[in-house]
């Protein structure tokens, strides 16, 4: 797994510090992880960033509440993101936002590839690249979102979402191939040659 | 094994991954080779990657920290009006010493909650600080969070820490006046000396070194940082905590700790400990003192020292912390009935925590009364 310089202050005296309550250990956890665990929140509750904050919020005092179970029996960050995958399925099961159905509706409205004179510029890429994300099944977002944002290896990512490690596999082939499908019209776009 | 007729859909995000061994990712390129459609899947894979590397990360809003601060704040006030509740179940052994104990709290308690109520009544929002020269009447300036404050030879400032305390700056020092909001302010002290004076709940004022954070938990204290950012912090009132990635002090009333760049916080000790604890733990704490320093620091502590050998048991070794246990057992029996040797010995958070609130008394009253009517 990539480490972020931030990531790499949470070492076992700042974890230990946690457990016993300690504010300034809690804040460099939070600025480690805070923009990872709400950009999976965000991508996963389809943009809505209010919902995205309240999941971030929720994700860190429950892991202030729950630091003095983890025993260090994995690595901090995958027991973290299991947190969050559930907090995110969670807020999504609460909110009700979109199905699946809807998510292939959204699919269905990605511009057309006629429509998108100047959509090689790498911020509108992106935009496409977000809806297109947000839009496919939570599971197999969950899991590319933490292989791509988080670099967690398979056998984190399995911890994380609380399936195999074949599962993993299966559902990082099945969302790669729908996202590769969605936007098929950006194949040959400056930088995004296979 | 029949690869090319069994198609590799599983394998492809570790083979474009580069996690497969190396003989089954020649299995899957001879598969390849021969299959179009698991070709495809591959190509697909690839491209999805290289889509994926264009979403941002996005940054997580500035308010969501108070938030998690206030919602924390809260729980913990629940917790300790749930603690008071149970404290009839005490056994009659003792039961003085808790009673005085819960007394304690209770008042502090009260104290805290008078102090809380005040500071969100008395609190005004505010990115500028309040400063003024104490050594003249020019009348208080408010200064821009972020500016750095320098006093000469023979210059003193005063910066009011929003509504909550203030802060006395003496002469040949250099002060940077971080952000000043509800939740935290916070001052930077490059070299020089400050004294703070602060009446507010714990973790709102923090005092930035280049060795460590000085953490306010409602205290007064000196701070004073050399020129290589060697600290020393002083406390005369209440607690106050010495931080550095994730290592702490704590120091209460009477203590001092040292702490250096690149090592972080000492280990906090009382002033009028012994001349060779107080050489002896310096010794321990940044010259590699070894068992030699601790044999000394054993030997020289008292009951109030236990303060010191606390500190030590996380950072000492096993064969070590073995011996710290014995002396503190030694100089503040009993042990606590939920605090075993074992427990300590492993550093169980939970035991040094519940160990740390029973010595504290010794810390806070140290003249404890003997059976012969003495003190030590």
């Amino acid at each position: 797994m990539a480490v972020t310089a931030a990531e790499a202050e949470v070492g076992p005296e700042t974890i230990d510090a946690c457990r016993r309550g300690d504010r300034a250990a809690f804040r460099t956890v939070y600025n480690a992880y805070k923009d990872r665990v709400f950009s999976i929140a965000l991508y996963t509750l389809h943009g809505n960033a209010d919902l995205a904050a309240d999941v971030t919020q929720q994700v860190f005092i429950k892991l202030m509440d729950r630091i003095a179970s983890f025993r260090g029996d994995s690595e901090f960050s995958t027991w973290l993101y299991r947190l969050v995958t559930n907090a995110c399925l969670d807020a999504q099961r609460r909110s009700k936002s979109r199905s699946l159905a809807v998510d292939s509706n959204v699919l269905e409205t990605l511009p057309d590839p006629a429509s998108l004179e100047k959509a090689f510029a790498r911020t509108q890429t992106a935009e496409l690249v977000k809806r297109a994300v947000s839009a496919l099944p939570s599971k197999l977002r969950l899991a590319m979102l933490l292989r791509y944002f988080d670099e967690l290896s398979y056998e984190e990512i399995a911890v994380a979402l609380n399936c195999s490690r074949g599962t993993v596999a299966s559902r990082l082939n099945r969302g790669h191939r729908l996202l590769a499908k969605s936007l098929a019209h950006l194949r040959g776009t400056q930088g995004l040659e296979e | 094994m029949t690869m090319p007729w069994s198609h590799v859909d599983r394998m492809i995000p570790e083979y474009c991954d580069g996690r497969l061994s190396a003989e089954d990712a020649a299995r899957v390129e001879a598969h390849l080779e021969r299959c179009a459609a698991c070709r495809c899947a591959a190509d697909d894979f690839r491209f999805a990657s290289a889509l994926l590397t264009r979403l941002p990360v996005t940054k997580a809003p500035d308010s969501l920290w108070p938030g998690i601060l206030a919602e924390l704040d809260s729980r913990n006030k629940k917790t300790d009006r749930e603690s008071f509740s149970t404290g009839s179940s005490e056994k009659d052994s003792g039961s003085v010493f808790l009673s005085a104990r819960r007394l304690v709290l209770a008042a502090t308690t009260v104290v805290a909650i008078g102090v809380a109520a005040y500071w969100y009544s008395s609190r005004s929002p505010s990115e500028s600080w309040q400063v003024s020269a104490t050594a003249s009447n020019a009348g208080i300036d408010r200064v821009a969070a972020g500016r750095w404050l320098q006093t000469d030879a023979s210059s003193r400032l005063r910066i009011n820490v929003g509504s909550i305390g203030f802060v006395d700056v003496a002469p040949n020092s250099r002060v940077r006046l971080g952000t000043t909001r509800a939740s935290e302010h916070r001052i930077e002290l490059e070299r020089g000396e400050i004294s703070a004076q602060i009446s507010a709940p714990p973790r709102l004022f923090f005092v930035d070194t280049p060795a460590s954070t000085v953490v306010d938990l409602g205290c007064a204290y000196t701070m004073r940082v050399g020129d290589g950012g060697e600290g020393r912090l002083r406390v005369t009132l209440g607690w106050a905590s010495l931080e550095w990635r994730g290592r702490q002090a704590l120091v209460p009333a009477g203590a001092v700790c040292q702490t250096r760049q690149g090592a972080g916080p000492g280990t906090p000790c009382f002033e009028d400990a012994s001349v060779q604890l107080q050489q002896a733990l310096d010794a321990l704490d940044f010259r590699n003192g070894g068992s030699g320093a601790l044999d000394i620091v054993l030997a020289e502590s008292r009951s109030r020292d236990t303060l010191t050998l606390w500190h030590l048991l996380p950072r000492v070794d096993t064969a070590d912390r073995g011996r710290v246990f014995d002396r503190i057992v030694s100089l503040t029996p009993p042990l606590p009935p939920d605090v075993s040797r074992e427990k300590v010995l492993q550093l169980d958070p939970d035991t040094l925590e519940r160990w740390k609130e029973a010595l504290t008394w010794a810390w806070i009253w140290p003249l404890q009364p003997t059976l012969n009517g003495g003190v030590k």
